[in-house]
């Protein structure tokens, strides 16, 4: 395996285990909000004190409000309180926030966390939205949904297209005429109003889980024609190789045939095209969530704290709003690099 | 005595008896196609006995290919019967239909799955019959591989990375695994250097004295059809035009097509040396 492969596998195998170890990894609870907290920008960690003392320990400064705003907005470092990074921390969560606790006891749950600060205190490493939500751990939580859309999504139509491309190259015939001309239908389809039109018909509210699956019903459906097209190209050429030829006149199936001699020939083609639709994919969870279409809150995902943006004030004064575009960055780089090296150990 | 009786009628009866085998291409589809484009079978009427060498020749094109094709059972003929020891074989996809036919192809190498090993590539037909467990299916391909001269080391290794020579072997390997009683060579000799060349011909020559094998060979090579053949037939536009013993052939062709091969090969031969 290449360099290349390693690195960026490594990198991917990395970055989705940090989003699935969200629960661990993330300080706080996504739907976690801190009132008073609102837009707080991202804390720095420090090792050196404001007396010129080292520590060990890194800590942040607790924040502390300013009603007056100044040029660098209207939050302060508190100097004379540090708050040192406690790891592997028993925290306790709140689900829901204090309106939805009217209706009885807000549920708690107790389990570990890597990092956290003693309260009172608060650590938001990459600041927080206007509900004080922390943005790293929305940022975590929301690459569940995103990342994994993507994945799924791509498993769906690579299967299908696998599937109907195999039969249509293999076959021929009138079932590659009708799955070509399908796939043609498909290619042309404007995916996006599909999904508006699909969304249109369900009800205003679609709890979070149903809206994530049905993200990947409708991306993955409407994404086989390329992959089925690539596929059948392949085993048609394949089909009447010798060594197939020789394996039939020994009476092979064509279950055989296909398993065999025929499919192996098309792991290339569609490990290449998984790395290049996996993150396309991605970025069509981002655009339906940041239009709204996707998964709502206060579920994170990606696209919805990207939605964020969608008011100018957010958009000229909060920076650290952009977070979801800008994790999109390394990941978008590192299956491309996937794709690239799997295309040159092809050749 | 009524095993005598069937012996007798066997020896009567050819091995293979082909009648009135067509094969057609056409083009197009559904209603269209009975656009007509080439059609290199019109009518085989064929009879090879048990244990003859029976060399098919032709000029390109003259449905010899189509004609191994349709026997070893990768095509289906359009029309016309198959009969192997009294026994008709018809044409299926998925069954076993032609019998004890087994063919080695023009190029080896491509033939063979490159991304086989030699071991997988022998033991390739008894995987398809369902024929033993894993290890018996590796012992008996390694077994035949070392009767054809290949070092049982080299079960483990890609087919790509053996000489043309070597490919032709596991081809051969391949082919004789479940033991057929006819077995078709398209150009197996074709392309080999010389020595080579009189290597694996002294090697089908023994393995058909073993296990009485039948063989029928396509070839363009007459000097390699005189030393190998016992019978010749020879094609033209899709029908069998001539067919006789190899002694009375060379001595004088009866169909004109025979003697124009005969003449091209003998006009090559003594084509002074420049």
């Amino acid at each position: 395996m290449q360099k290349k492969l390693k690195f960026a596998l490594l990198g991917l195998v990395l970055i989705h285990l940090a989003v699935l170890g969200a629960r661990f990894f993330a300080p706080y609870d996504p739907a976690e909000q801190h009132r008073d907290f609102a837009f707080a920008p991202p804390m720095l960690l420090h090792w050196v004190d404001a007396q010129g003392h080292l520590h060990l320990r890194p800590f942040v400064y607790a924040l502390v409000y300013h009603s007056e705003s100044s040029a660098a907005g209207p939050y302060e470092d508190d100097r004379s309180r540090a708050l040192p990074l406690r790891f592997f921390v028993e925290s306790t969560t709140t689900h829901g926030n204090s309106q939805s606790a009217a209706s009885g006891e807000p549920q708690r749950t107790n389990h570990l966390r890597l990092f956290g600060v003693d309260s009172p205190g608060e650590i938001f490493l990459f600041g927080t939205d206007d509900y004080g939500r922390d943005q790293l751990s929305r940022l975590l939580y929301g690459g569940q949904v995103s990342l994994f859309a993507g994945l799924f999504a791509a498993v769906l139509s690579l299967g299908l297209g696998i599937l109907l491309g195999s039969v249509s190259g293999f076959y021929g015939s009138w079932p590659d005429a009708v799955i070509m001309r399908g796939a043609e239908i498909f290619m042309a389809l404007p995916w996006i109003y599909l999904l508006f039109a699909v969304r249109a018909f369900l009800p205003l509210h679609v709890g979070a889980q149903e809206s994530f699956f049905l993200l990947v019903g409708v991306i993955g459906l409407t994404g086989w024609a390329r992959p089925s097209r690539l596929v059948r190209g392949v085993v048609l050429s394949a089909k009447h190789r010798e060594y197939v030829l020789a394996a039939r006149s020994f009476g092979a199936s064509n279950f055989y045939l296909l398993r065999r001699h025929i499919l192996p020939e098309t792991y290339g083609v569609v490990l290449t095209q998984a790395a290049l639709l996996i993150p396309q994919y991605v970025l069509a969870e981002v655009t339906f969530s940041f239009l709204g279409l996707g998964v709502s809150e206060p579920a994170p995902s990606w696209g919805n704290m990207l939605a964020e943006l969608q008011k100018l004030y957010v958009l000229e004064s909060y920076w650290w709003m952009f977070a979801a575009g800008l994790v999109l960055v390394p990941v978008f780089l590192l299956y491309h690099m996937v794709a690239d090296a799997v295309q040159q150990a092809q050749l | 005595m009524n095993d005598q009786a069937q012996t007798q009628a066997e020896s009567r009866e050819p091995l293979l008896r082909v009648v009135n085998l067509q094969k057609r291409y056409s083009r197009g589809r559904g209603w269209r196609r009975s656009r007509l484009l080439i059609e290199p079978l019109r009518g085989i009427d064929l009879q090879v006995h048990a244990g003859a060498s029976l060399a098919l020749i032709g000029a390109s094109g003259s449905g010899k290919s189509t004609l191994a094709r349709c026997l070893a059972g990768i095509e289906r003929p359009d029309c016309g019967e198959v009969w192997i020891s009294g026994r008709q074989s018809g044409y299926s996809e998925n069954a076993h239909a032609s019998g004890p036919i087994y063919m080695i192809f023009q190029d080896c190498g491509l033939s063979t799955n490159p991304r086989f090993t030699a071991a997988e590539i022998v033991s390739e037909p008894l995987l398809i019959s369902n024929w033993g467990t894993t290890r018996e299916r590796l012992h008996r391909a390694i077994g035949l591989m070392t009767t054809l001269g290949l070092q049982a080391d080299a079960a483990n290794r890609r087919a790509g990375e053996f000489s043309g020579g070597q490919r032709r072997r596991l081809a051969l390997a391949r082919a004789l695994v479940l033991e057929p009683r006819i077995l078709i060579l398209d150009e197996a000799l074709a392309g080999l250097d010389l020595s080579t060349q009189a290597q694996m011909a002294n090697l089908l020559l023994e393995i058909q004295r073993a296990r009485a094998l039948t063989y029928l060979w396509i070839s363009h090579d007459l000097t390699l059809v005189a030393r190998l053949a016992s019978d010749i037939a020879v094609m033209d536009q899709g029908r069998i035009v001539e067919s006789a013993p190899v002694r009375e052939w060379f001595a004088g062709p009866r169909s004109p097509q025979g003697q124009s091969l005969l003449q091209a090969a003998g006009a090559w031969r003594s084509r002074p040396a420049s």
